[in-house]
């Protein structure tokens, strides 16, 4: 956070003077102001109320899918994931920002649970959750003494896992209990857990989960009767006993159930009338106005240069690890990138018109379509018309960046193949992503600028009765 | 414990003379300007204000809004250079994970480790908490080992059992659902984690001589639950609270001549501080080098810092630690999977690059409200009571082409980067290379006043005991005694200037 907007602040914290105030309208405009936030905050609503409808109906798809296991059940349920991945992906420009997806304490200084931990976290603990093929990650030498893994062949049944170990209910509890641990913990639940469920390890075609290996360009193949309860149970290629599968079924429904329960708290919150919301759009004075709109910058900015680009796109490019990518089981990484991207751009220009909900590549209306007020808008009515439309310009580099990523996945060519060669022409989309996100977020540096410059450096106020950690004349 | 002091070492003497009544009245009495250095003048008035005060990271510095952060990529940090400054930050803060797993470049976490990330403990790359209550120590801290001696490779003796570090987890199952009711007894711990430290915590209270009132704290740790046996006798045990992450590039590229030349290990000015340089092993040169980085200045740079925490925090092996983090009494821990092929690495050296140009590119965060009165005020009083004396402000680095934003920039860090008897209260009796068990290294002040705004529960000091920049001074004790005593000798309102100078760095 404060990463791009930071260095803005920076450069101009010791010139002497500035005034943004020259053409056009005034940036002093507490009512303009306020649009944006509001627009910011109904979009939230859209976007995650969204995320909780496609959730419900991946709920609905993995009751039948334990009801009555089959291929045509296991598609379906994958299907429902995959577009249970479109809107969220749109939302995640609300983190980093102290926004109810990372804190619960929303006004406290302090982060209170990260919702966000549970929901969308990564890498998972695989290992812990289900079976797993040990391939080549390790030597046969290193294999002895290691409980099931005698011959350096996955031995699914022997592995000491969750789903193996039947004395331990899989209920509400379990998820739950194992995610409020106050120091450290496992990523056992949300989004990636259910993928990994529906879709096991996404091996080379030598079977093996070692990176240097031949990358085939299909996802993760668990079959459809590691569900079934009955004699056709398995645990990948090996019979297993019905109770194993069972709780394959126990454990995704209860993943399901809390993922609905924490996107729906998240939803919540921005809803009006709730705490966050309220605060969020009725900032005290302009200052606090500006640092609301500094705080929606920063959450663009940090996503795009921060997490997307290097966090999430540049480690991949460097560790040459196959399935370092977010959606790794069901290969849907660029269906991750794009939604984080456009995200972004939605945020900026204040319009949500729905998701992919078909997953042909398009854009299908939401009953929750929002048409507000954008940061484009504001920009507009400031007369920095000029900003804005560089801005533009610079999301449509993105666009077409991560649009390139998009259709060479679909056309066969998933992200963990693009990212095999970093200097590959198959990298390039990857690599002029990360270029072009860096860029746009320099935007966000100039609108920073343009609209905060010379103000909140006096925001700390000299009233040294309140108590604000950051004060150094301030008792705390 | 017999250890020979090398060249530039301190011979043991009398305590007196280093800090006794002579030194400290006349520190009472004459302002001396004893140094030309750039780092300022012991225990002599304030320099005039520069403007670069504000920016103690020089073009580094980084904002403070909308909120804190220890880890933001330096301002001049140019934009080819961004994405993998956030690659480095994915290693250090997404989860390290147990073997084996798809993301195979992220796992073999532990068997036995402190945390699963580098900022569990360097909370947003600043301090994370310490458990204010009672109770098993969880982030933020940890217990170090050792046996009285010294190891010229390990700096110290480490407990034969459990080794230099207690670690608190495993990757064990039954560990890992620790939290849900009815797994304990329920699944088996092949690789039990070693222990449960425990930290009580002793109340005392200090009264200055005007008869304000301060509490303070200090820990009491216990050891529980120990899954390898007892401890060797004659275990020494110290708590660490692990140090904030920002400006560290910077700090690496302070000449160590400008280091040495503060350094006074024979006390030669007469002053009560000595100063003095560790030197410690260099697993990738294998040579003796000056330490730098750490509580006890225990690691040559950044490389090697960064390293031995994979190593003995996350329990990720590497090209310079590449043995499990386990003892030979921890038979499965040594033969759980591991994260690589047998032979490499667990984070191969591009990746741990990655992690050390990370931490080396972290931006210190700008001055808060320098010009305020009571801000120019404290800061005349911290001079004036010899506070700059050790934690010296200004430096100018080196230069390395390999990293421009960080060459020749003038900081303000507030430390000699030297090593200081800090007294019997704050002492754990662990020596490190040539570091007493009462000696710890200067911290840099730049941030301290934003410590609390990354966590509220953070500490100061090595152990994390000091709830405030107050309570911090006042466990100053051995060569920093003469200093805090003029600090406590001040008027309250003088003192007030002086933390809020402090809160401002």
């Amino acid at each position: 956070m404060g990463v791009v907007v930071g260095a803005a602040l920076v450069a101009f914290g010791c010139s002497d003077d500035s005034d943004g105030s020259d053409d056009g309208g005034d940036p002093n405009d507490l009512d303009l102001l306020t649009q944006v936030l509001e627009t910011n905050a109904d979009l939230a609503v859209a976007m995650y109320s969204d995320s909780i409808d496609t959730a419900e109906d991946l709920e609905t798809a993995l009751e039948a899918l334990v009801a009555n296991p089959s291929q045509g059940t296991l598609d379906a349920a994958r299907r429902a994931w995959l577009i249970a991945e479109e809107p969220y992906g749109y939302t995640e420009v609300y983190r980093f920002r102290q926004s109810p997806i990372d804190d619960r304490d929303y006004l406290g200084p302090e982060e209170e649970g990260r919702p966000e931990l549970d929901l969308n976290a990564w890498p998972l603990a695989e290992a812990l959750i289900d079976y797993v093929v040990s391939g080549t990650d390790f030597g046969d030498d290193q294999l002895l003494g290691v409980e099931g893994h005698g011959t350096g062949v996955a031995d699914p049944i022997g592995q000491n896992t969750i789903i193996n170990s039947i004395d331990i209910p899989i209920d509400a509890a379990l998820l739950a209990n194992t995610t409020v641990t106050p120091d450290e913990r496992d990523v056992v639940a949300g989004y990636h857990a259910i993928e990994f469920l529906l879709w096991g390890q996404d091996l080379n075609e030598n079977g093996s989960a070692d990176t240097l290996d031949d990358r085939d360009s299909t996802p993760g193949n668990r079959p459809w009767t590691d569900f079934a309860t009955d004699v056709n149970c398995t645990s990948g290629t090996e019979a297993a006993d019905t109770v194993i599968c069972e709780r394959r079924g126990q454990f995704v429904l209860v993943a399901v159930q809390k993922l609905i329960s924490d996107l729906t708290e998240v939803r919540d919150a921005w809803e009006p009338g709730a705490t966050y919301r309220e605060a969020f759009t009725n900032p005290e004075d302009l200052d606090g106005a500006k640092r609301r709109l500094l705080e929606i910058l920063t959450g663009m900015g940090t996503l795009a240069e921060g997490e997307l680009a290097g966090e999430r796109m540049q480690i991949a490019l460097s560790a040459n690890s196959q399935e370092d990518e977010h959606s790794c089981f069901s290969d849907n990484t660029h269906r991750d990138i794009l939604t984080n991207g456009e995200g972004i751009r939605l945020l900026y220009i204040g319009d949500y018109l729905g998701y992919d909900s078909d997953l042909d590549g398009t854009i299908d209306a939401t009953g929750r379509a929002v048409q507000g007020y954008g940061i484009d808008d504001y920009l507009q009515d400031l007369g920095l018309g000029d900003l804005a439309d560089e801005t533009l310009a610079a999301f449509a580099v993105t666009q077409e960046a991560y649009e390139a990523i998009d259709a060479l996945a679909r056309a066969g060519t998933p992200v963990d193949n693009q990212i095999a060669d970093a200097f590959s022409e198959d990298a390039r989309p990857m690599r002029e992503t990360i270029v072009a996100l860096n860029a746009e977020a320099q935007r966000f540096v100039q609108i920073a600028e343009a609209l905060l410059v010379g103000t909140l450096d006096d925001v700390i106020q000299d009233d040294a009765s309140a108590c604000d950690t950051t004060d150094p004349t301030s008792e705390c | 414990m017999r250890r020979r002091v090398p060249a530039g070492g301190r011979p043991p003497r009398a305590r007196a003379r280093r800090w006794g009544g002579a030194a400290a009245a006349l520190a009472f009495g004459a302002f001396v300007v004893l140094g030309t250095l750039g780092s300022g003048c012991k225990r002599a008035a304030a320099p005039p204000l520069r403007a670069s005060e504000k920016l103690p990271g020089g073009a580094t510095s980084v904002s403070f809004e909308p909120r804190p952060l220890f880890f933001l990529p330096a301002a001049n940090l140019g934009s080819n250079d961004r994405p993998d400054f956030y690659a480095g930050k994915a290693l250090a803060g997404q989860p390290w994970i147990k073997a084996p797993s798809s993301t195979d470049a992220r796992d073999g976490l532990g068997p036995l480790y402190n945390a699963r990330t580098c900022l569990a403990c360097h909370d947003k790359g600043g301090r994370a908490e310490v458990q204010s209550k009672d109770g098993p120590l969880l982030r933020g801290t940890l217990v170090r080992l050792s046996l009285p001696g010294f190891d010229p490779r390990l700096g110290v003796v480490p407990e034969p059992t459990y080794g230099s570090q207690l670690q608190g987890q495993s990757i064990a199952l039954a560990h890992q659902l620790r939290a849900v009711p009815g797994v304990a007894g329920a699944l088996p711990a092949k690789i039990p984690p070693e222990a449960t430290p425990n930290v009580e915590w002793l109340e005392q209270r200090y009264t200055y001589p005007d008869g304000r009132e301060v509490a303070l704290r200090r820990p009491r740790i216990s050891i529980e639950n120990l899954a390898y046996g007892e401890l060797a006798p004659n275990t020494r045990v110290g708590l660490r609270h692990a140090p904030p992450l920002h400006g560290l590039g910077l700090l690496e590229l302070v000449d160590q001549h400008d280091i040495d030349r503060l350094a006074d290990p024979e006390d030669r000015d007469g002053d009560g501080i000595s100063g003095r340089v560790n030197q410690v092993w260099d697993p990738v040169t294998r040579t003796t080098r000056p330490g730098r980085f750490g509580l006890k200045a225990n690691q040559p740079n950044l490389r090697v810092q960064v390293a031995a925490a994979f190593h003995g925090d996350i329990g990720i092996t590497s090209s310079v630690f590449p043995e499990l983090p386990c003892t030979p009494a921890q038979a499965e821990c040594a033969k759980a999977p591991h994260g690589a092929k047998a032979g490499d690495p667990e984070i191969p050296d591009d990746l741990l690059s990655l992690v050390v140009n990370f931490s080396r590119s972290i931006g210190v965060p700008r001055r808060r409200k320098p010009d305020h009165p009571l801000v120019r005020r404290g800061r005349e009083r911290f001079y004036e009571s010899g506070c700059a004396s050790c934690h010296a402000p200004r430096f100018v680095t080196g230069s390395d082409a390999r990293f421009p934003h960080l060459s020749a920039q003038e900081i303000w860090p507030y430390s000699d980067l030297l090593l200081h008897d800090m007294g019997e209260a704050l002492a754990d009796g662990r020596t490190d290379y040539l570091a007493s068990g009462a000696e710890w290294r200067t911290a840099p002040l730049w941030g301290v006043g934003l410590a609390r705004a990354i966590h509220r529960d953070a500490g100061l000091l090595h152990d994390g005991r000091a709830r405030t920049v107050e309570e911090a001074i006042l466990w100053h004790d051995g060569e920093a005694r003469s200093s805090r005593e003029r600090f406590t000798s001040l008027p309250l309102e003088e003192r007030k200037a002086l933390l809020a100078f402090v809160r401002s760095l």
